[in-house]
């Protein structure tokens, strides 16, 4: 009897769970069901989901530019218009922010949650836990918009519903419709002003390190406020330009060391601080071995491998260059054709101690020839 | 010439001492509050969560049907020079304090009546205006007020206000909780309004543990204390900070129900009946030598 008692409860359950219509990409998660749901038979009506945060949730999300490019939020149209969402701009602003887990802030790896999923739009409510829809929208707003704006009226964002002057929902949406955030300006170069006795100003070139060292954006600008760019106050032009003067140091000494001790945590402390500007990264200078124009276009990983601190490397050209020797290169890869008299010749007779960045020295066999002025042969795309 | 002899004055004060000693001396210290009801509400105020916007002031001069001057506009930031107090005009106010983590972001504090677990208005009006709620609110009744104004002087937040200006009836002027809204099912209207829920609304227990579960979360974001759950005994209104309450003006205040301190210097006098016994031992003894002088000159 108790037998069947049981099998008919399973036979119910795993009704009750087929009919929950749960999402292949949401179920297949290498996660238990435990990590979100409360209850052994979550349906879609009542999902049991765990109060939030769901800490141990697997996150993952696309690309901004797979989002939605607007989202039109008219839930709380109670007095003002819809609010339309630019939200693939502020998805790549969110990039050097945070990232989409700023807002989107426990979410399951399944589809992209909506806010309201979780936030009541009902401010009288069961759960207290987690604030409602009307909350949570101006929370997660005004902590940028009231210091990009400095104001917190409510006509400052929103469109009264009677009486609106402004644009129309249609209007906005095409308005924001396929818009990207224009590329990022970046500084070449950024002196900051320290308070370190022994070389108060820090020359950091910043192209270097985002073109040669091949950083990210994200590798350092990992949580950057957006009134570092958006400040309504403030024109934009204020805000780029001026990075040729001495920036003032504003972090705690902690702080800013952290960023560079990713990679620069041997070296000594003159290596970044000196009393004057410092002139930009020489390869020859610092390494003895000057970088002809074919190595100028690398990345430093190229050759150096994708590691914290780059080591010295052993300079022979089959190195990295395999199955370069004397007999076997062919100089036309330089755009050169030796003619016959110098191709037979030792490299080092032009290339005086294998520097192949420098300028070849002709002076050791002829008295009135010099490069570029005279070739050894003929030029070639 | 004394009608009273000796052995009457006696028994007179054998009586006396008798049935003052009978009575129960249960006040000798503060009175026992009464038991606080466990599902009472409470509000929890994130000042981290808090934009100033002010619209609760607003609200709130609305839902009392408070005067709106022309000068009253809610989008003034300027405002936030001065630190404003509750007043008879305004039952709550919104102050701003920098933010030392960051100057953009200032910290805004909404002040109004804490409503207090063991109130300190309730202990000290002495025609019992005053009540403490089962859902929490401490109310004034008009109908009772004889405008001592003791309960200004009690309040350890200095909340009650009074409208001076009025020369017939006038009122102590503090926030109710919303009372009327209350009992019609509706939230506090300042509540209703916030648009970032900086007020959250809930059981006063429910609350306390979402904001230890706040604090637990963003450590970097507040400060480990929840102003309210213990100072004078209790406040149903909770605040949370992300820095020292001390430097948004909250006073510092004992976990001792504030009624506790006035109540226990009153009653300390009369403990045991003992200034009343000693009093007419003294007259007494007065008496006494002045009969037996007296007599002494009779004779």
């Amino acid at each position: 009897m108790r037998a069947l008692v049981y099998s008919i409860l399973i036979v119910l359950i795993s009704l009750l769970v087929s009919s929950a219509q749960i999402k292949k990409d949401h179920s297949g998660q290498n996660i238990t069901c435990e990590t979100c749901h409360v209850c052994r038979v979550p349906t879609k009506d009542d999902p049991c989901l765990r109060a939030c945060p769901r800490l141990l949730m697997i996150k993952q999300f696309p690309s901004p530019e797979t989002g939605p490019d607007v989202v039109v939020m008219d839930d709380l149209t109670d007095r003002y218009m819809p609010g339309v969402f630019p939200h693939k701009l502020h998805a790549q602003m969110s990039e050097m922010t945070g990232g989409c887990i700023a807002c989107h802030h426990y979410n399951t790896l399944g589809p992209i949650l909506n806010c309201k999923e979780c936030h009541s739009i009902k401010r009288k409510r069961e759960d207290i836990t987690k604030p409602d829809l009307k909350g949570a929208y101006h929370q997660q707003c005004l902590n940028c918009h009231r210091q990009w704006s400095h104001k917190t009226e409510c006509v400052s964002c929103h469109e009264k519903k009677n009486g609106n002057t402004g644009l129309s929902v249609a209007q906005l949406i095409s308005r924001f419709k396929n818009k990207s955030h224009p590329e990022v300006n970046k500084p070449d170069v950024i002196v900051y002003d320290t308070n370190y006795d022994k070389g108060k100003l820090v020359t950091f070139y910043h192209k270097e390190h985002s073109t040669l060292f091949g950083l990210k954006c994200i590798d350092c600008h990992n949580n950057e406020n957006c009134i570092r760019c958006h400040d309504l106050q403030k024109k934009n032009k204020e805000q780029i330009s001026g990075f040729d003067l001495p920036v003032k140091v504003q972090v705690s000494k902690e702080e800013r060391h952290l960023k560079c001790f990713g990679c620069h945590a041997n070296n000594k402390c003159s290596f970044c601080h000196s009393n004057e500007k410092m002139k930009p990264f020489d390869h020859k200078l610092r390494t003895g071995w000057a970088l002809n124009r074919f190595h100028k276009k690398l990345s430093c990983i190229k050759c150096h491998g994708n590691k914290k601190s780059f080591t010295k490397l052993n300079s022979n050209c089959n190195n990295c260059h395999s199955g370069w020797t004397p007999e076997t290169f062919n100089h036309k890869i330089t755009g050169l054709v030796l003619d016959d008299n110098h191709s037979d010749i030792d490299c080092e007779e032009c290339h005086l101690n294998r520097d192949f960045g420098n300028k070849p020295v002709c002076d050791n066999c002829h008295d009135d020839k010099n490069w570029p002025e005279n070739k050894p042969g003929r030029m070639v795309e | 010439m004394a009608t009273q002899n000796r052995r009457d004055f006696l028994k007179t004060a054998t009586f006396l001492s008798a049935s003052a000693l009978s009575i129960p001396t249960t006040h000798a210290k503060a009175s026992e509050p009464e038991a606080l009801n466990e599902n009472r509400m409470g509000v929890l105020v994130d000042t981290t969560v808090c934009i100033g916007c002010r619209n609760c002031e607003a609200a709130c001069k609305e839902a009392h049907n408070l005067p709106m001057e022309t000068s009253f506009n809610i989008n003034n930031r300027d405002i936030f020079k001065l630190k404003r107090r509750p007043d008879e005009t305004s039952l709550t106010v919104v102050n701003e304090y920098p933010n030392p983590k960051n100057k953009l972001l200032p910290t805004d504090v909404k002040v109004q009546c804490m409503h207090c677990d063991h109130p300190a208005c309730v202990s000290a009006c002495i025609v019992g205006a005053f009540t403490k709620h089962k859902n929490g609110a401490v109310t004034w009744d008009g109908s009772k007020c004889i405008g001592c104004r003791y309960c200004m002087v009690a309040c350890p937040f200095q909340i009650p206000a009074f409208e001076y200006n009025k020369a017939i009836q006038p009122r102590i002027m503090k926030c109710d909780f919303c009372f009327e809204r209350q009992s019609e099912n509706k939230l506090p209207a300042c509540v209703e309004i916030c648009p970032t829920e900086a007020l959250t609304f809930g059981k006063r227990k429910d609350l306390l543990e979402i904001a230890r579960d706040r604090i637990k979360r963003r450590p970097e974001r507040y400060i480990n204390y929840i102003y309210g759950e213990h100072e004078v005994g209790g406040t149903s209104w909770l605040y949370l900070a992300g820095q020292k309450f001390s430097n948004l003006d909250f006073p510092v205040l004992g976990t001792e129900p504030a009624p506790g301190v006035t109540e226990s210097i009153q009653h300390g006098i009369f403990a045991y009946f003992i200034p009343p016994i000693a009093l007419y031992a003294l007259l007494g003894g007065v008496m006494w030598i002045n009969r037996r002088k007296n007599s002494e000159e009779e004779k």
